[in-house]
């Protein structure tokens, strides 16, 4: 899929997961609970362990999940993220989509 | 031989898992999503499988990066649910319908289709919400599994096309399997939903309606569109609808829509289920 793009959409093709491998590898790593209990227990020596940089790191840190993925974090393992630190699913669609959780409930899934 | 009893297309969204968990089934929020399955449930224990075939795609949860599967195919005993991050969920253990799987594996490589074969691997919330949603939470399942596994995540993406074609070897690997098994097949994925950027939670509910209705008996349109065509109408992880037509396409040119269920959005997801005999 070399085509036009579609607005807004960013398909996670080799640009993503050659920029993204690190991020995603450290954030997969969390499905084992012994990684889990290590980036509760001292975050930054475990991103480091990782080898992420630090734009990478600041991106995890703040739970950025729009910077995140502007960094090839692909979503579905930067979830993992998400129960370690619990966020809802809806609160991280609004931060893609860069609108404030209540404003996204209503205009994109139609929740009052 | 073994007989294809019926197909099954339906979401497998992760909430629905994390609802049943919490006891959220009667909530306001997902009461009528819940109760739009009860029909398909009850087809389910009437008709009795002994096999279920679940397509689905893995969510970064057993495969990483680092190897990509295009098509892969468990020929494993038992099936794990995997740790996604909140520790394994509560439920069954999955046992493998492995003779079946072993026979599909031949007719597909035969057919000049490559897939990867596992023979220990976990599942996660594409297989288990599926099954939960179609069998409930027993003690034990009362079918075996053959789960087949198609990239959605990292593109390229195998073509709708493609997975129409994995779908004819199927039925052809049922019905030359030499027992006299029933075997059900559920297509799972979507339906309209977009998780990552700024057009995230993107949902059609039009186009998903339009699915729902067209699966069953215009399905060509379906296998004719391009991946782009997907993510644009159902969103970037809506394009995980083609993983349907591998169930479709196993079933007769013409079938019977026995039940059909919508609702929008589960979690951010359009969601849903068809129920499809042949004709």
């Amino acid at each position: 899929m070399t085509g036009p793009a579609i607005p807004e959409t960013p398909l996670f093709d080799r640009q993503g997961s050659i920029r993204g491998y690190k991020m995603n590898k450290m954030a997969m790593s969390l499905g084992r609970p012994e990684n889990r209990e290590a980036f509760k227990a001292d975050e930054d020596a475990f991103l480091d362990s990782y080898g992420l940089s630090d734009e990478e790191k600041a991106a995890v840190k703040a739970r950025d999940w729009h910077g995140m993925v502007a960094l090839g974090g692909n979503l579905f393992f930067i979830l993992k993220i998400a129960a370690i630190d619990p966020a809802v699913m809806t609160e991280i669609g609004a931060a893609q989509a860069q609108m404030e959780h209540g404003e996204f409930l209503k205009q994109r899934l139609g929740k009052m | 031989m073994a007989k294809i009893i019926g197909g099954v297309g339906t979401s497998h969204v992760p909430s629905i898992g994390i609802a049943i968990d919490k006891g959220l089934t009667e909530t306001p929020d997902w009461k009528p999503f819940f109760d739009g399955y009860i029909p398909g449930k009850q087809w389910m224990a009437d008709q009795k499988p002994d096999i279920a075939v679940v397509i689905f795609n893995d969510h970064g949860n057993t495969f990483f990066l680092d190897r990509v599967p295009t098509f892969a195919v468990g020929a494993a005993e038992t099936y794990k649910p995997v740790d996604e991050g909140w520790g394994p969920r509560a439920v069954p253990d999955f046992h493998g319908a492995t003779d079946l799987s072993w026979h599909f594996i031949d007719k597909l490589v035969e057919s000049h289709f490559d897939p990867m074969v596992c023979r220990e691997i976990e599942v996660d919330h594409g297989l288990q919400v599926p099954m939960e949603l179609f069998f409930g939470r027993p003690e034990n399942w009362p079918v075996k599994v053959v789960p087949i596994w198609v990239n959605t995540i990292q593109y390229p993406i195998p073509t709708p096309q493609r997975c129409w074609d994995m779908g004819k070897v199927l039925r052809e690997a049922i019905e030359s399997f030499p027992t006299d098994e029933r075997v059900v097949i559920m297509g799972t994925g979507g339906l309209s939903h977009q998780l990552q950027g700024s057009r995230a939670g993107f949902l059609n509910r039009e186009a998903d309606e339009a699915w729902l209705d067209g699966i069953a008996n215009d399905y060509e349109k379906y296998r004719d569109m391009t991946r782009e065509d997907y993510v644009e109408q159902f969103g970037s992880e809506g394009a995980e609808l083609i993983m349907w037509l591998v169930m479709r396409a196993a079933m007769n040119p013409q079938v019977e829509l026995k039940h059909r269920h919508y609702y929008a959005p589960a979690s951010m997801t359009g969601a849903g289920m068809v129920v499809l005999e042949n004709a």
